[in-house]
């Protein structure tokens, strides 16, 4: 049986399956709260230690934080009032009072309007959970042999608790690939495949038959495979799945070589048509990174990161430091394009009053936002060109949340009342800003011929633009799997851009999560989109796939696409194309 | 009668994760209550012992927070405690390399 969640971190792995359930084995309870509190906090520090021994000095931080936190007097003193109100010092009510207070402080940060102290949030149910399972005695039945560990979700110390080599893969029927579970088995090489919907239920399906037989125990456990790439995983294989899933192994060993020796050089089709490929980046330190790879340039380099988590706007002065700082890692040859802050209601800015929506990736957003009080765009196009000056390079703008021509109107008067400010005070700026629009709403794909006459060109956001045609919210994980953004109705709106940015001769960029699929990138390309921006980890297996095919195979599996019924037709008929086979 | 400073916190993270668990360690090296509280956001003061408590107070980069030795303890050791904010809780500052 096969199962699919979202790919949380690369690599193959074939093994039994070892059921992680929170605390069920009995131990020997420890009932003082101070002491299982010392013993939580000695066992974090000493998890620290190891897991910085491997080379993980971010993830050794967070266990060194975890272990202040296992002490910290507004905890215990929180676990011991309740504690106190119940009475008895039973030790699995102690258990009890100490997850409640854990809970308590970890919505109080959640809460607070700065995104990293989500994350500390998990952290302290984490810490609440391990001194509540010292207290009440409860404790991990490791795993007797390699394992695929299948959990609902796993907190990352006890990832990092078992036995180095003891887990051969992980897969949860909850958590994010962006949560520490999933940044923790990246950093450990251990692949992990998330958001399984039906995982824990499809996996006591498939072991009954076993139990029924008596096979437990000395019996064969259940065999799963596990693909961290495709986030794909498979119950029960049978033996030609095994077969393909150790030729995958080698075949992906293979690419990944002859992918590092293209290292350096152009985005290329076989036939020699240059498509430029390009990094996304969220902040200044990301620049290095994807020069590393191989960009050819920022195609989406993310602003946010200057707005967020702060109680007063970044100033002008501060703006232009991180835009030239990008603008200078990359030199005047290779395009950067900064893309104008994309904030709206789902974020608390303190600075900004942003009314709360009942649906804010419907509401006030992006460039909207200019509707209500140009000020803040303003500053933000006056940093670029000042930037541009700074750097000796002509930065490129864009903006978000594009949707009607009035739209276009507006952010063209911005820019050019924000240059005329820059002469008028005799401020040095770039001597021209090329400017173009994010292509993300299905409005704006629409009227991309009326559009294109006014800007300089057009990237596409693939993952918005599959959100807004398809009317799926992508962070939904039961809609996860249908929000494909190669789903024909997605392409067809690619397809009308490109057509309508023809008609005034600009390129059409694509920057979402489609343009780092080989898949993806390889229908686009034929769709006849010029260039390609995606996360730098993503840019060796475009390249090679890129150096693989004609220009002609991927304008013919283009057409094909097009006239595709669903998505999973297009990636069928992609992988017959492009040969990886996912 | 008890000191009182107040400091701007300019480090990248402000008082989140490392700098956070660096503040307190050294918070907790000074004998008697060392309180804290965010000027800026206008917080309740907490103790400075507390990484939990310090982290609730949400200081982000840019933020004044206000240091308090409650009793009569030593005012030098708030002052190295300030020093080491203004240091930058072993952060590099800001633009560093940029």
């Amino acid at each position: 049986m096969e199962l699919r969640g979202l790919p949380a971190a690369p690599g193959i792995a074939v093994g039994p399956v070892w059921r992680y359930r929170r605390g069920e084995a009995r131990g020997i309870p420890l009932p003082d709260v101070r002491a299982a509190a010392d013993r939580a906090s000695n066992d974090l520090l000493a998890l620290a230690a190891r897991v910085r021994g491997l080379g993980r000095t971010d993830e050794a931080a967070i266990f060194d934080a975890q272990a202040l936190m296992a002490t910290d007097p507004t905890l215990l003193e929180e676990a011991e009032r309740l504690a106190r109100a119940i009475g008895v010092p039973d030790p699995d009510a102690l258990a009890a009072a100490v997850e409640t207070a854990a809970r308590g402080i970890a919505e109080t940060l959640a809460a607070l309007p700065d995104e990293t102290l989500a994350a500390r949030a998990a952290d302290v149910r984490d810490v609440g959970a391990r001194i509540a399972r010292i207290l009440a005695g409860r404790e991990i039945a490791l795993p007797e042999q390699p394992s695929i560990a299948i959990a609902d979700d796993l907190p990352p110390s006890i990832t990092a608790e078992l036995p180095p080599g003891s887990l051969l893969g992980i897969a949860l029927e909850s958590g994010s690939p962006v949560s520490h579970a999933a940044i923790l088995s990246r950093g450990l090489g251990i692949p992990s495949v998330v958001a399984v919907r039906g995982l824990l239920t499809a996996v006591d399906v498939a072991e009954a038959p076993r139990e029924a037989a008596g096979e437990t125990g000395d019996g064969e456990t259940l065999i799963v495979t596990l693909d961290g790439e495709a986030g794909t995983l498979v119950l029960g294989p049978s033996a030609a799945q095994l077969t393909e899933i150790e030729a995958r192994r080698e075949r992906r060993r293979r690419q990944g070589e002859a992918a590092r020796a293209l290292r350096g050089r152009p985005g290329r089709t076989a036939d020699g048509v240059a498509i430029p490929l390009l990094a996304n980046i969220g902040r200044p330190e990301d620049a290095a990174r994807a020069l590393d790879a191989g960009a050819e340039g920022v195609g989406l380099f993310r602003t946010e990161f200057l707005f967020i988590g702060r109680s007063d706007a970044p100033s002008e002065d501060e703006q232009v430091r991180a835009y030239a700082a990008v603008l200078n890692a990359f030199g005047p040859d290779r395009p950067v394009v900064v893309r104008l802050a994309d904030i709206g209601g789902d974020k608390a800015i303190p600075y900004l009053h942003l009314a709360a929506e009942d649906n804010p990736f419907l509401g006030v957003r992006g460039l909207r936002l200019g509707y209500d009080d140009r000020a803040l765009i303003r500053t933000q196009v006056r940093a670029i060109a000042r930037a541009g000056a700074a750097a000796g390079a002509t930065p490129r703008l864009m903006a978000p949340m594009v949707s009607t021509f009035e739209d276009v109107t507006m952010l063209r008067e911005i820019v050019a009342g924000a240059l005329a400010s820059l002469d008028a005070e005799g401020t040095a700026r770039a001597a021209r800003l090329v400017v173009g629009i994010m292509v993300e709403v299905p409005s704006a794909a629409l009227s991309a011929p009326e559009l294109a006459l006014e800007v300089d060109f057009f990237s596409i956001g693939s993952n918005d633009l599959t959100q807004y045609v398809l009317a799926m919210d992508r962070t939904n994980a039961r809609l996860a799997a249908a929000a494909d953004a190669l789903h024909p109705a997605v392409l067809r709106a690619i397809r009308a851009t490109v057509d309508g940015a023809g008609t005034n001769g600009i390129p059409v960029a694509v920057c979402g999560e489609l343009a780092g699929d080989p898949l993806g990138a390889a229908v686009l390309v034929g769709l006849g989109v010029d260039e390609l921006s995606m996360d730098a980890g993503a840019l060796d297996a475009v390249r090679l796939m890129l150096s693989r095919v004609t220009s002609a195979d991927l304008r013919e599996l283009a057409g094909v696409a097009l006239q595709a019924r669903t998505a999973t037709e297009v990636r069928a008929a992609a992988s017959a194309v492009v040969g990886t086979g996912a | 009668m008890s000191a009182a400073i107040e400091i701007d916190v300019h480090n990248p993270s402000g008082l989140h994760a490392r700098p956070a668990a660096v503040f307190v360690k050294a918070a907790a090296a000074i004998p008697g209550d060392v309180r804290v509280a965010n000027v800026t956001t206008g917080s309740s003061e907490v103790s400075a012992k507390s990484i939990l408590a310090v982290l609730a107070l949400g200081v982000s980069s840019g933020h004044r927070i206000r240091l308090r030795l409650e009793g009569d303890g030593a005012p030098d050791a708030l002052r190295s405690l300030a020093e080491l904010v203004a240091s930058g809780l072993g952060e590099p500052p800001a633009g560093a390399g940029a």
